[in-house]
């Protein structure tokens, strides 16, 4: 896990707007909106792009075979050569779980990849003790 | 009241080594729950937030996988064929959508419970409160399906009525969720999730192995047989039209995203990668079962059918509902495996049941102590006091529970999608909007949860309660619902399909209508997104409060 070099960051700071969008240090993260549609920060651009086209592929895998199965019957529950499924059983059964594994997997290792573009180390979190009594459950540990 | 069905072909006597099975799988459970009991809240509801990614994930597993899972999945595919398979995918892939939306941000919103996040997001005790109340509401009804499939297992091993076995079991189940809390319920739950998938898996595979059927992959050679097993079966819409099928699946994906129990999984790991990582493996974990349920089902049909000499199907001598919610136990039964066999795998449904009512009555215990008691009637209240408003619930709804069991009003698996629905219609929502818009209020969330109950409650009335009550019955008719066309479309087991999107409409058009929340609500949905790391034990709220500089977070 290499920090991106000086060079390599002042290359993603450049936005395809154009814009002069400061670099991922200099954001104040709580300064910035949060809003599904309109990501405000180059990190939750990012981030979005595996978001949503994740969940495309998903929707996909999980809801393409059943619909096509109405749409096209005959088409969808022909026999397969593989042990005599028919087509529409196997897909669902078992190509649609199956697929939503291999996506989760597919994109937590892109939001890995991502932290490591932003140079954040996610194990960086300081691992404290529970403090003892109720200050802890009103106020959490505080710590950096 | 009806006599509480019974599965007649099940053999129903007492059986002295798997008896012995189960006692001690039971009295291991006790042991370590015993061990790591807690006496304080951290340890109580987030297991001092030290858990780690397989840990976790087995937990997950172990959390989710319960008797629905475990017997209802099979029962569902053996009896309702296509449609069957609509809960396999809802039950499954719904965890991506947990991944990619809501998983890693809710660990670093980071406080105790479901209710907490909308009493906390919201600034709303209201808000609390109606959260608080979906969250029992969820959990009883999600755990009336894991008593009934107790009772179902107790019977073939020790051959008492259901009704006694019922009460045996939610009593060893609750003395020891009493003893020790969420700490010791993940400890038990590595384990439970354990013992249940190789039960599970040794049943599969020496079904499959001893009748011929399957060699070394049972998941998909099953498909060999399914052009056996008649149109039923597999045929797609001849059980359930294509509407009630999406409906299903949409309802129990939207749900377990919404569902208290599973989300308070990601409050308990080290960091927000650990809460991203175990949740893939919890949905490898989950989908070992899954992969193997309906080749059970499968088995179980042709088994069936050779030992009876009927169909599984035709009205007469065809599979009872509550056969086809043990045909993981009948299956291997009449597989003529030793009854040790068929012992343990009995004895599998009952860790699976045990697990995910363990993490329903500390959702629910936490939302009586800590959302209802602590936040709302009496803020002053001591570690100890809460601890024991915590356990007094526990065997509280374990009672209310044991006794509704007696008589259900559906199959295990569809008891538990009604309370999917619920969570996906009232509850995700605003989890959803509550962490990827910040301009969600509390007016929004107000409306919008109204609305999903009210949904979901018509939807239960309409359709559930004629089947108990009699006068409401004579008004349903031969339809069995008060309003068929309502019935149609927001049927209780996919009422989200409706629900959800209409629940997501009021929730932004009364949020656009209202006031923006105030600026420390907005940069705590902030700092739930920002890839800063941030501390084992610190909250969202933590940091808004340390960065402005004042005290004490936005609180209600």
């Amino acid at each position: 896990m290499s920090r991106d070099t000086p060079a390599d960051r002042e290359e993603s700071i450049i936005q395809p707007d154009g814009g002069t969008e400061p670099a991922h240090e200099d954001i104040d993260y709580l300064d910035r909106e949060v809003n599904l549609l309109r990501p405000s920060t180059p990190f939750m651009r990012d981030h979005l792009k595996i978001i949503w086209s994740s969940f495309v592929l998903w929707a996909l895998v999980v809801f393409g075979p059943v619909t096509l199965t109405a749409l096209a019957p005959e088409m969808m529950t022909v026999q397969t050569p593989l042990f005599g499924f028919p087509l529409h059983y196997f897909l669902v059964s078992f190509g649609a779980p199956t697929g939503a594994l291999i996506l989760a997997t597919v994109y937590t290792r892109y939001r890995d990849r991502l932290d490591q573009k932003y140079g954040i180390d996610p194990d960086a979190v300081e691992s404290t003790a529970p403090e003892t009594g109720e200050a802890a459950a009103t106020d959490g540990g505080v710590e950096q | 009241m009806t006599v509480p069905l019974q599965a007649e072909a099940l053999d129903i006597s007492f059986k002295l080594v798997p008896a012995i099975i189960v006692f001690l799988m039971m009295a291991s459970f006790l042991v370590i729950g015993y061990v790591f009991k807690v006496a304080d809240t951290e340890g109580m509801w987030v297991a001092g937030r030290g858990i780690g990614n397989i840990e976790n994930g087995m937990a997950i597993g172990a959390n989710w996988m319960s008797a629905a899972s475990y017997l209802g999945l099979a029962g569902l595919v053996a009896l309702s064929g296509f449609y069957g398979l609509a809960f396999i995918v809802g039950w499954t892939t719904g965890y991506f959508v947990l991944l990619i939306f809501l998983a890693a941000q809710m660990r670093r919103f980071g406080k105790y419970t479901a209710p907490d996040f909308v009493g906390d997001r919201f600034n709303s005790p209201t808000a609390r409160a109606l959260a608080a109340f979906t969250t029992l509401l969820i959990a009883y009804v999600y755990s009336v399906g894991q008593a009934r499939g107790m009772g179902l297992v107790g019977q073939y091993v020790f051959g008492l009525d259901i009704i006694p076995m019922i009460v045996v079991m939610m009593t060893i189940t609750v003395g020891y969720l009493a003893l020790s809390g969420m700490l010791g319920a993940t400890k038990n739950m590595a384990v439970q999730y354990t013992i249940l998938i190789v039960a599970f898996l040794a049943g599969v595979y020496v079904v499959g192995f001893s009748q011929g059927y399957s060699t070394i992959l049972p998941q998909i050679e099953y498909g060999a047989l399914i052009a056996d097993l008649g149109r039923e079966f597999s045929a797609p819409f001849v059980n359930q039209p294509f509407y009630l099928w999406i409906a299903t699946a949409f309802s129990l994906i939207v749900g377990t995203c919404g569902l208290p129990h599973v989300l308070v999984r990601f409050y308990t790991v080290r960091s927000e990668r650990v809460a991203r990582w175990s949740c893939v493996w919890g949905l490898f974990f989950i989908l070992l079962l899954y992969w193997a349920s309906p080749a059970m089902a499968a088995f179980g049909v042709d088994l069936f059918q050779t030992t009876t000499g009927a169909s599984a199907y035709a009205a007469e001598g065809g599979m009872s509902g509550a056969e086809g919610d043990v045909i993981v136990v009948l299956a291997a039964q009449f597989a003529d495996l030793p009854t040790w066999f068929v012992g343990l795998v009995a004895a599998g449904a009952m860790a699976a049941a045990i697990a995910t009512t363990a993490g329903l009555f500390i959702t629910a215990s936490s939302a009586v102590a800590h959302d209802i008691y602590t936040e709302l009637i009496n803020p002053d209240a001591t570690q100890r006091q809460q601890v024991l408003i915590g356990r007094g619930t526990i065997i509280g709804m374990g009672a209310l529970v044991t006794v509704t069991a007696f008589n259900p009003p559906a199959l295990i698996g569809e008891l538990v999608a009604y309370a999917f629905s619920l969570a996906g219609t009232v509850l995700f929502p605003m989890f959803f909007l509550g962490l990827w818009w910040e301009n969600t209020n509390r007016q929004g969330a107000l409306a919008g949860m109204v609305l999903g109950l009210l949904i979901w409650i018509t939807s239960i009335i309409n359709s559930v309660l004629p089947s108990y009550i009699g006068a409401l019955e004579a008004i349903a008719g031969e339809g069995g619902a008060l309003v068929p066309i309502y019935a149609q479309y927001v049927p209780p087991i996919g009422a989200a399909l409706i629900g959800t999107p209409l629940v997501f409409i009021v929730t932004i058009a009364v949020s656009l209508a209202t006031p923006e929340p105030p600026l420390e609500t907005k940069k705590m949905v902030r700092q739930c997104h920002s890839p800063e790391p941030m501390g084992q034990q610190e909250t969202a709220a933590d940091v808004v409060g340390d960065n402005t500089g004042g005290g004490t977070p936005a609180d209600d």
